[in-house]
């Protein structure tokens, strides 16, 4: 059976419609991949309805540089919850202005979301990426009187990507004795650099995330350290030998997804190691389905799948 | 931490409803057992709720005698989609009056539920509890017409021991070129005899369904075979090696299950054999908590999360 044929009905317009342009772009040629995601990101963002959210861009001071940050406020009292969000993008292209999900996420759990425009591969590699995420993480838990956020309902959180930034940093939170986390969001995590599994070999649509360009993208993101036994886990988090002692989690992914496997098993690991972990998988699902496809049954189900336990967490 | 300090709060009282005495009685006395489980069974049904779903016993012919089996009909009109239900009890104990699912479906996916009383171990072994099954299954697709059942939207499924028989029967009608299935629902499924995992290792609380309960009840389904290295995929379905051209399935499991891990690497064989596959698993879970403590928030999207599952392949 085909990719496409395996495709829940109800979401395969939206992945015809996507370009397979963009994704070589991504692997080949980093400037132009950022140039069509913006321009795919932008068209998201205007199609969406008027939000009584309130959007301020700044940037901070980060440990080299400044770092832009999206903030995304819901109406309503504060102290609230806030969600340190990571946009996706495989570590090439992206940038905090991700208002789909960070404006979802704050009218339903009624948190802030702060999102990160952390710096990108190839120009720079993970230990720089990673040094952005904790000092922005940092920078909202010292501000988070002035954001409207309770301490203690402090969560991370990202897609694809972001994902994988999350897990990342929540390792290197905890190695670090960074801020207590309520909770980190891993929605398709792109966590293992190894490409190993099953899933990771099936996944070659080349109109979607897929095992050529994510090999590329790890490339970049993990420079002189790609192809060595000695990956970082805070870059690759499926490296890791210890999960314990991290904050509760959510995986969630696609039965279509390259990173199925590395997902499950990783879900698998957190339970193994103690970590509260739900995990939830979805049948005939794809890559980034449940933004592209919005008003589709399983992509509304996949949204309210984390959503819910993210309002109990920090809502 | 220990294994209560891990169980969700709301579901801690679940270890005192659960008679340890039971769980031994499987072990040394398997008809005192059965009784117990008939007290315990009595009382989550005297709590249902009032129900305008019909229930009638009735039995026929099976292959060696006479099976009998429990009908739930909704209210609604027929043609319905019709549910083969499989009650847990590790294969020695339960009967077919699984009142708590066979309404809970009925009413939520108004399908027509039969739920068959297969023989039980040590008395007799999987080979009569399968037969039994895929006779029943046979039994309610022939006499469709009088169940009110659409032939078109037929699916298995089962808790514990019952989520076993609904593996191995998927295997078992798909190689006997049996009845088209819709959905295989599988329950915190009963399906590796070996217990080789880290939760087949991790779960030895005595007020739960744990690792030495369980190995005395697999030796008493498998009989002769338990131990070796052959046994057969239709009584323990983690041991197939062919997954293909099976029906979509719905797998679901708590973090703290005995069977959490054969439960999670089952459903991500599947996937990876291309069935469609959705697969859910909760934090602070214990089996068969959504039963015993049924108000508690996550027995609550547990349950919601299968009905709806059931809804959406036969509804």
């Amino acid at each position: 059976m085909s990719f496409l044929d395996q495709v829940d009905p109800e979401i395969v317009d939206a992945l015809i419609a996507d370009q397979a342009e963009r994704y070589r772009a991504i692997g080949d040629d980093p400037l132009r991949g950022r140039e069509m995601t913006d321009a795919v990101n932008r068209e998201a963002r205007d199609k969406l309805p008027p939000t009584a959210v309130n959007i301020t861009e700044l940037t901070i001071p980060g440990p080299d540089c400044e770092l832009p940050l999206a903030i995304y406020q819901p109406p309503g009292p504060a102290p609230r919850g806030g969600l340190l969000w990571f946009h996706g993008g495989g570590y090439i292209v992206g940038d905090e202005r991700d208002d789909p999900p960070c404006i979802e996420i704050a009218e339903y759990v009624g948190c802030a979301v702060v999102s990160v425009g952390y710096r990108l591969a190839p120009e720079v590699t993970f230990r720089e990426i990673i040094a952005d995420s904790f000092a922005a993480l940092n920078w909202m838990v010292d501000h988070a009187a002035e954001l409207g956020i309770d301490k203690r309902r402090v969560a991370i959180g990202g897609r694809s990507a972001g994902g994988g930034l999350s897990a990342g940093l929540a390792l290197y939170n905890r190695d670090n004795k960074g801020p207590d986390l309520a909770f980190q969001l891993l929605i398709y995590p792109m966590l293992d650099d190894a490409h190993d599994t099953p899933s990771s070999h099936e996944v070659t649509y080349p109109a979607v995330w897929n095992r050529d360009v994510s090999i590329k993208a790890w490339k970049m993101y993990l420079g002189s350290d790609f192809g060595s036994d000695e990956v970082s886990p805070y870059a690759a988090p499926t490296r890791a030998k210890d999960l314990s002692g991290l904050p509760p989690a959510l995986v969630t992914v696609g039965t279509l997804d390259l990173f199925r496997d590395e997902n499950i098993d990783y879900a698998q690991r957190l339970m193994a190691a103690g970590v509260a972990t739900e995990l939830q998988v979805y049948a005939r699902v794809y890559h980034g389905a449940e933004m592209k496809a919005r008003d589709a049954d399983v992509s509304k189900r996949m949204r309210l799948g984390y959503l819910e336990p993210l309002r109990r967490a920090i809502g | 931490m220990s294994f209560i300090d891990r169980i969700d709060p709301e579901l801690v009282r679940a270890l005192d409803l659960m008679p340890t005495e039971r769980f031994a009685a499987i072990e040394d006395d398997p008809p005192r057992a059965r009784q117990l489980t008939e007290d315990y069974q009595r009382i989550l049904r005297d709590a249902l709720p009032k129900t305008d779903v019909t229930i009638a016993e009735t039995s026929f012919q099976g292959p060696d005698c006479e099976i009998p089996v429990v009908i739930y009909q909704p209210p609604t009109p027929a043609p319905r989609g019709g549910l083969l239900w499989m009650h847990g009890g590790g294969y020695i104990v339960g009967t077919a009056r699984a009142d708590y699912h066979g309404v809970g479906f009925a009413e939520h996916a108004c399908c027509t539920v039969v739920s068959v009383d297969y023989r039980l171990a040590p008395e007799s072994t999987y080979r009569d509890s399968i037969a039994d099954c895929f006779a029943a299954l046979n039994w309610m697709v022939g006499n469709a017409g009088e169940l009110g059942i659409d032939p078109e939207r037929i699916a298995i499924g089962g808790g514990s021991a019952g989520g076993g028989l609904t593996a191995g029967l998927a295997h078992y009608n798909r190689d006997q070129a049996g009845p088209a299935l819709k959905l295989q629902l599988m329950l915190y499924p009963m399906i590796d005899d070996r217990h080789d995992t880290p939760s087949g290792r991790e779960i030895t609380h005595p007020a739960v369904w744990h690792r030495q309960v369980s190995l005395a009840a697999w030796k008493m389904y498998l009989g002769a075979e338990y131990g070796r290295d052959q046994v057969s995929p239709y009584a323990a379905a983690a041991r197939a090696s062919d997954f293909s051209d099976l029906p979509p399935a719905f797998v679901t499991v708590g973090a703290l299950d005995l069977f959490r891990d054969e439960t999670i690497d089952y459903a991500q064989r599947l996937m990876a054999a291309g069935v469609p596959t959705d697969l859910q698993v909760y934090p602070g879970v214990i089996h068969g908590a959504e039963l015993s403590v049924p108000e508690a928030t996550v027995s609550r999207r547990m349950r919601s999360e299968y009905r709806d599952a059931v809804k959406r392949a036969i509804g």
